[in-house]
């Protein structure tokens, strides 16, 4: 009669390691596209492009809130940038548990501006986004396909 | 042999002086008119008979003009005459006021102008007499109940060599002389116009009452020709006062339909009756369908205006052609050019200004919260549920006019009234072109009653 608690951990199963792939490219491309959009304008994209639609977000939310211009406008101007990288490290699974934790952050932090500005839509669907990386935090053991993974899998 | 010419003198140059020649000819009558009143710029002393509702909308539009001065008032009713008085007294000007326009006009020689705002069926004699008094006249739309009741207007101002404006004050408004000149004639954006349609449809209104022991004696109603107090306040209600909605509200539209069109209908055939309101005598809702022979070819043009709702969009004007449309109205909120999917794109109009992408109401892009930034224009992707069956053609585009009027409606054509009493520029709506108007306008009456189609004759419209 064998022992229940000695015995070895169960081989990954195909359902949970496919469920978090998904997630996990949904999430990159998602959080990618989104920091790619903050650099467009009328079809174009640019550097210039993403300090003014930045400049702009940065003052909308201070503009309609209590929040200080000079906290909107640092979160604004890197937000961009972060959303590139913690997108492009989910692509590619680059230390998917930080990375998501750290996106999840993100999002907690977006959705903290949008509620200062009572822009319930917008928290609804950030409320979903940071519902999805929750889920896939608790999924992350299963990370396959990955370029970088954790220690802890 | 070649033809000698003048040294310079082209034949570019000789049809280019033929055409301002001529248009100074054309313009002579209502030019050369106009004495050089108030020294061609300084005080023009004016008068205005009727301080009724619409005689206060006129004096309030009035207000905001330089270089006028009303020195006199006229009505029969103390309780409007006295309004009158107390209005134009808040803003600087000291009338006398007067019952009797008779009395008035015999002493106050030195006005310049007379604004004629009684009903209509009072138009053509206090019109007449103003202009043989030697005074210009401005006079309320519509020009007046009968057609020989205009043409005798005409007719006055032609004799007594003094102006007559009838105030269709569209003809005024920039956007509509916009829409007229530059959309219509220059750009032709409409392609070949082949329908009209018009309407008028406004809810329910109470009939208009008095103050208690205001009411004019039975002696002093019939002495002006009203039979009792309710007609003498709702007369626009009644057959021998007035025209009917088709002349009270359609006139301002239907003369819109003769602008824009450049033409006088050939027929109109209507429909209508007193359904609503058992008080009144005049339809409550009449509906016409016109003719109009342009050069172009047909335009048949409905009318309807409709006193029991305010459903169906309002109030506008409505021009349609093969590669686009053109809805105009006084509200700039119905305002809008339209184009066909299968015309050339307005892309060359868009770069000289002429027209301008929508900046809100219908066609302008999703509104952007401040600290969004516009969604990028994904082509395609456009609402493709609105078509519901293989029958529709595709989507128009909606475009504005970069042209708005930032003053009371009938402003403009005020200011052009005292601006060619000064020679310094013709009527936009000299009594000869409101006659055609008025004809056009009160036929709808006799189509109705008559219950079949009615043809105009081109001397119907000149007197």
């Amino acid at each position: 009669m064998s022992d229940p608690t000695s015995s070895p951990p169960a081989a990954p199963r195909f359902e949970y390691t496919a469920a978090f792939l998904i997630l996990r490219l949904f999430l990159g491309l998602r959080t990618l596209l989104e920091g790619l959009e903050k650099f467009e304008s009328n079809g174009r994209y640019s550097f210039a492009n993403y300090y003014e639609n930045m400049k702009r977000m940065a003052q909308g939310i201070t503009g309609a809130s209590f929040l200080p211009l000079w906290a909107t406008r640092l979160f604004a101007e890197s937000l961009g940038y972060l959303l590139l990288l913690l997108g492009a490290a989910l692509l590619l699974g680059v230390k998917s548990r930080a990375t998501l934790f750290l996106t999840g952050l993100l999002y907690v932090a977006l959705s903290f501006g949008l509620m200062a500005v009572q822009e319930n839509e917008g928290v609804a669907w950030l409320g979903v986004h940071v519902i999805m990386i929750a889920g896939a935090l608790l999924l992350v053991r299963h990370d396959r396909f990955a370029l970088c993974r954790d220690r802890r899998g | 042999m070649p033809t000698p010419t003048l040294p310079g003198f082209t034949r570019r140059d000789f049809l280019a002086t033929g055409a301002k020649l001529g248009a100074a000819l054309f313009a002579a009558p209502y030019l050369a008119r106009s004495a050089p009143a108030g020294g061609g710029g300084g005080s023009l002393n004016l008068a205005l008979i009727g301080c009724g509702e619409q005689g206060r909308v006129l004096l309030n539009a009035a207000f905001k003009i330089p270089d006028i001065r009303f020195r006199a008032v006229c009505d029969i009713w103390p309780y409007n005459r006295r309004y009158g008085e107390r209005l134009l007294k808040k803003f600087g000007h000291d009338p006398v006021p007067f019952e009797d326009y008779r009395e008035m006009l015999a002493a106050t020689p030195d006005l310049d102008a007379v604004i004629v705002a009684t009903p209509d069926f009072m138009h053509a004699e206090h019109t007449n007499a103003a202009l043989k008094a030697g005074k210009h006249v401005y006079c309320e739309k519509l020009m007046s109940n009968t057609a020989e009741g205009a043409r005798s207007m005409v007719r006055t101002a032609r004799e007594a060599g003094r102006l007559l404006q009838i105030g269709h004050q569209r003809r005024s408004n920039p956007r509509y002389i916009y829409a007229h000149d530059r959309i219509l004639r220059e750009a032709r954006l409409l392609g070949r116009v082949t329908n009209g349609a018009a309407q008028w449809n406004r809810a329910v209104t109470e009939d208009l009452g008095y103050p208690s022991g205001q009411g004019l004696s039975e002696a002093v109603l019939h002495k002006y020709g009203f039979a009792n107090m309710h007609e003498f306040r709702n007369w626009r209600w009644f057959k021998r006062y007035s025209g009917g909605v088709i002349s009270d509200l359609g006139a301002h539209q239907i003369d819109v339909f003769n602008w824009m069109l450049g033409a006088n209908p050939v027929s109109v055939i209507a429909g209508g009756g007193r359904d609503y309101y058992p008080n009144h005598e005049w339809y409550d809702n009449v509906i016409a369908i016109y003719e109009f022979p342009t050069p172009a070819g047909t335009v048949r043009s409905t009318y309807q205006v409709l006193t029991t709702t305010s459903a169906g969009g309002g109030y506008f004007e409505y021009f349609m052609g093969d590669e686009g449309s053109l809805k105009m109205s006084e509200n700039p909120k119905y305002t809008k050019l339209y184009r066909e999917a299968r015309a050339p794109e307005w892309d060359e109009w868009l770069a000289k200004g002429l027209i301008v992408r929508p900046g809100s109401g219908e066609g302008a892009p999703l509104p952007v919260r401040p600290w969004e930034k516009p969604r990028p224009r994904v082509p395609g992707l456009s609402s493709p549920s609105s078509v519901v069956d293989v029958r529709e053609t595709a989507e128009l585009s909606a475009w504005d006019m970069p042209v708005t009027l930032d003053k009371p409606i009938h402003q403009p054509h005020l200011e052009n009234f005292f601006d060619a009493i000064r020679g310094k520029t013709a009527l936009h709506c000299p009594g000869e072109v409101a006659l055609a108007t008025a004809v056009t306008v009160l036929k709808v009456n006799e189509a109705v009653a008559a219950r079949k189609m009615l043809a105009f004759a081109p001397e119907d419209f000149t007197a």
